[in-house]
């Protein structure tokens, strides 16, 4: 069942277009991740959502009813929504227990403790009940901001940036958590994100936007391997153009011919997007490329490679990677997608 | 944009209002009567009294300046022992009203009043604002800068010089020109010490005639004065952009100098604080015409008024805040300027200008309590404002969206989340006006109710008749109730002494 449908949403804001045509629908009990670089309007898009903002023009409805138009806006507190800030905005003159219980507003006393205690036992803060925010770490503030926007069991949940603060070990642990209480509580959620990794590893389904408008909506794996255009190729993880044309069904380039996973006509000229870890490096002292860095990660290593038509980066296994100045032969391991000059812009 | 809960604009615009009544009610009344207004101006009485309010403004300004850089150097930049116990002391005229520290000098020394006795005793009350501003001025100013000068071949004197000084030279300027504004408002130091300013003279144009056209002329010439000041306050004023906290910090060896230092740096804060306590002391203690009866009458009633003043003004404070905070527009930040516009206004101007307002227009408030919290609110509303804008302003838009999304309207979101998050400073705004309040001496004299006697009033009337041992006993009640508290609860000096301690 659909939660949440955006229609043809638009805002303004004086005269510069932050959102533009912005469709999108959210399912029931989906954790859903808005992909995008910065300024590319995830958070304005949240604010409306939320209820912050007006839209120029579209419609958001949330569990069958109306709630934002052009001229009609249901204030945010009368929507049901949980928010979790990006610097989760912690009140810093109540407990983490008061921060947890604000908007219990219509719960009788031992409700409120119960639900409370519910929280703090899910988010694992039961022995920080008491504490004030200034003495809890980033990863057990975000912990309170989550297990606040729950309380009232929202219909839906907003996460703003919610790991963009933590370091990176630190964010790897705190986002299997926060998906394991989303999903124990039934929530449904819309996570944004510039991190591809978090929204691909996350989500349920990921919705990429650019430039104020969502250019493709699908699962992880989906947008994965077949970004329908070549910006999101190049923006979900390292990827080398390679020219090519179609010659019958295969791309013939400079690395041979390779096969499209997307369709193809005959006689279109384009390039293929290829994945760093999609090359195959075949040592060869005859081969045509050589080796001319190599940046070591201990389980793989990034091998910079000279072929006679272009540079390229490969991912290969880190023990085996061939040496810097070592020959080699590339291969393209896999189909790859293809994209028509002609598409481009 | 959002809008403002209706009691917020109805606050903030009577608010701006008041504050707009003063000047615009003087030059109301003026304007009805010009030519007589001018003949009053024109007299050889009022040049004297521009020399001698200009004589003043500009030798306690130097004199302010040249005590004040002096200390603020030796704490934050030389090798002097206790700094920070030098630090507090630079800070302890604060806690001493100026028409206190005046009646303490001439109650010792019996000929001590005119010109030399009001520049000595503004100079030593004044000193505190240069300090505090060079002080911190020097403390976010650059060390290294003094480093490189001296590794290029600079002696301490000319870094001094050549660095430091235009490092320090805009707060110096701008605390220089703070300090003339209080000069030209000050009333009660110079009264005391029968030095004929501008205050004195309306105050005493005031008492001496009904009509009052003599008393109004000479308020508009020290408005206007204190316009000119404030235009080159306004002009001087800095924001300055915070350097972080260098863990070494260049300090100048003073060797052998460094007892004559100390002993420079005793000298001022003996004179404005330790001799005038002690004198006050003496004449508390040996006198014994003084009632304690009258004396606890006077301290309830001041505390009431100030109290109550206090608690209006922390109301007024707060919406203003809330207002130009939460729901910021063109119309919010006017207000805020025109409640800013009368801070400069001598208190003496305000009074009389409602003096006039009250007996013509509201009669029925005139000579009630009422009036007279009427003008604390207009003079000290910026005081509580400066204090309460902060915490206000650092509530995020975030907590408060989280609160929104949480069921909160915009005034359970004020009140839920707003106003606790900021409790502490609503509360330190409201104690520092109601200390204002208590120490305020010529609008009470000129607004008060017959009935009502005040401390500062009780004082002054004994220095009237040069009662001193009548007087002390209410200059220190002043000192500690409304002076020492104030220098505790002041941020600057609090921050600075704190500073002045990391080595």
């Amino acid at each position: 069942m659909t939660l949440l449908s955006i229609k043809n949403l638009s805002v303004k804001f004086g005269e510069q277009e932050i959102l533009h045509d912005v469709n999108l629908a959210v399912e029931n009990k989906e954790l859903l991740a808005i992909l995008g670089s910065s300024g590319a309007g995830k958070s304005t898009l949240l604010r409306l959502i939320a209820g912050f903002e007006t839209p120029s023009a579209g419609e958001i409805w949330l569990d069958g009813k109306q709630v934002s138009s052009s001229t009609n806006l249901l204030a945010p507190e009368n929507r049901g929504i949980g928010i979790v800030p990006q610097d989760s905005a912690l009140f810093p003159h109540l407990t983490v227990r008061g921060n947890i219980e604000f908007g219990l507003l219509g719960y009788d006393k031992a409700q409120k403790h119960a639900r409370v205690q519910e929280l703090l036992k899910l988010t694992r803060m039961e022995e920080f009940a008491d504490r004030k925010p200034d003495q809890l770490s980033g990863g057990q503030a975000q912990r309170v901001a989550l297990a606040r926007a729950l309380a009232k069991k929202p219909a839906l949940v907003l996460l703003d940036e919610p790991f963009s603060a933590l370091d990176a070990e630190l964010r790897e642990v705190l986002r299997a958590e926060v998906k394991a209480v989303l999903k124990a509580e039934g929530a449904t959620a819309i996570l944004v994100t510039h991190d591809q990794e978090e929204a691909l590893s996350l989500a349920d389904r990921v919705a990429v936007m650019r430039a104020g408008t969502i250019i493709q909506v699908g699962t992880p794996t989906e947008i994965y391997n077949e970004p329908v255009d070549l910006g999101i190729a190049t923006f979900l993880g390292d990827s080398v153009l390679i020219e090519g044309e179609v010659v019958e069904d295969k791309v013939h380039t400079a690395l041979g011919k390779l096969t499209a996973l997307n369709h193809i006509e005959p006689g279109q000229k384009g390039v293929v997007a290829v994945r760093s870890e999609n090359f195959y490096l075949q040592p060869n002292p005859n081969g045509d490329s050589e080796v001319i860095g190599r940046v070591f990660f201990g389980h793989d290593a990034v091998v910079e490679v000279q072929t006679p038509s272009q540079k390229i980066r490969a991912r290969s296994n880190g023990p085996f990677a061939p040496e810097v100045g070592m020959r080699v032969t590339v291969w393209v391991r896999g189909a790859v997608n293809f994209y028509p000059n002609s598409a481009r812009n | 944009m959002q809008k403002p809960p209706i009691a917020i604009f109805a606050l903030g615009v009577f608010a701006a209002l008041s504050a707009l009544l003063p000047l615009g009610y003087l030059l109301i009344r003026l304007s009805a009567g010009i030519e007589k207004a001018l003949v009053e101006l024109l007299r050889a009485r009022t040049l004297e009294l521009l020399a001698n309010t200009l004589l003043l403004t500009v030798s306690v300004t130097l004199t302010a300046l040249v005590i004040g850089f002096a200390q603020a150097w030796l704490t934050t930049r030389t090798n002097l022992f206790g700094t920070a116990f030098f630090a507090v002391l630079g800070t302890l005229p604060l806690a001493i009203p100026s028409y206190v520290l005046a009646l303490a000098y001439t109650s010792v020394f019996p000929g001590f009043n005119g010109f030399f006795a009001s520049w000595i005793t503004l100079s030593l009350a004044t000193a505190p604002y240069v300090f505090l501003a060079v002080s911190a001025a020097l403390i976010r100013s650059n060390a290294n800068q003094e480093e490189v000068a001296r590794s290029l071949g600079l002696s301490s004197f000319q870094v001094l010089r050549k660095v430091t000084w235009p490092q320090v030279r805009p707060a110096a300027m701008a605390s220089g020109l703070l300090v003339a504004l209080y000069v030209l408002s000050e009333f009660g130091a110079v009264s005391i010490l029968r030095f004929d300013t501008f205050t004195r003279a309306i105050y005493n144009a005031y008492r001496g005639s009904f009509d009052r056209t003599a008393a109004a002329s000479l308020a508009v010439v020290l408005v206007v004065l204190t316009l000119i000041v404030l235009y080159f306050e306004k002009r001087y004023r800095t924001n300055y952009t915070r350097i972080e906290k260098q863990s070494r910090q260049l300090r100048i060896n003073l060797g052998g100098w460094r007892w004559p230092a100390a002993a420079v740096l005793m000298l001022p804060a003996v004179g404005s604080s330790i001799l005038p306590i002690a004198a006050l002391l003496g004449w508390s203690l040996s006198g014994d015409d003084w009632d304690p009866a009258e004396i606890l009458q006077a301290l309830g009633a001041s505390l009431g008024i100030a109290i109550s003043a206090g608690l209006v003004i922390g109301i007024f404070a707060v919406a203003v805040a809330l207002w130009n905070v939460r729901f910021a527009s063109k119309l919010s930040s006017g207000v805020e300027l025109t409640i800013w516009s009368s801070h400069a206004l001598p208190a003496i101007v305000v009074a009389l200008s409602l003096v006039f307002f009250g007996a013509n227009l509201t009669p029925a408030i005139y000579q009630t309590v009422w009036l007279l919290i009427f003008a604390y609110l207009i003079l000290f509303l910026p005081n509580a404002l400066s204090v309460i804008t902060t915490p206000i302003a650092q509530v995020s838009t975030s907590q408060e969206q989280v609160a929104r999304s949480l069921g909160l309207g915009k005034l359970g979101a004020i009140f839920k989340l707003v106003l606790p998050m900021s409790k502490a400073g609503i509360w330190a705004g409201i104690a520092l006006a109601s200390l204002a309040v208590l120490k305020e001496l010529p609008a009470t004299l000129l607004l008060r109710p017959n009935s009502v006697d005040t401390l500062a009033t009780k004082l002054w009337a004994a220095t009237e008749t040069l009662s001193y041992s009548q007087a002390a006993p209410y200059a220190l009640l002043l000192i500690i109730i409304a002076g020492v508290p104030a220098l505790v609860l002041n941020a600057q000096a609090r921050k600075l002494i704190s500073e002045v301690n990391v080595k």
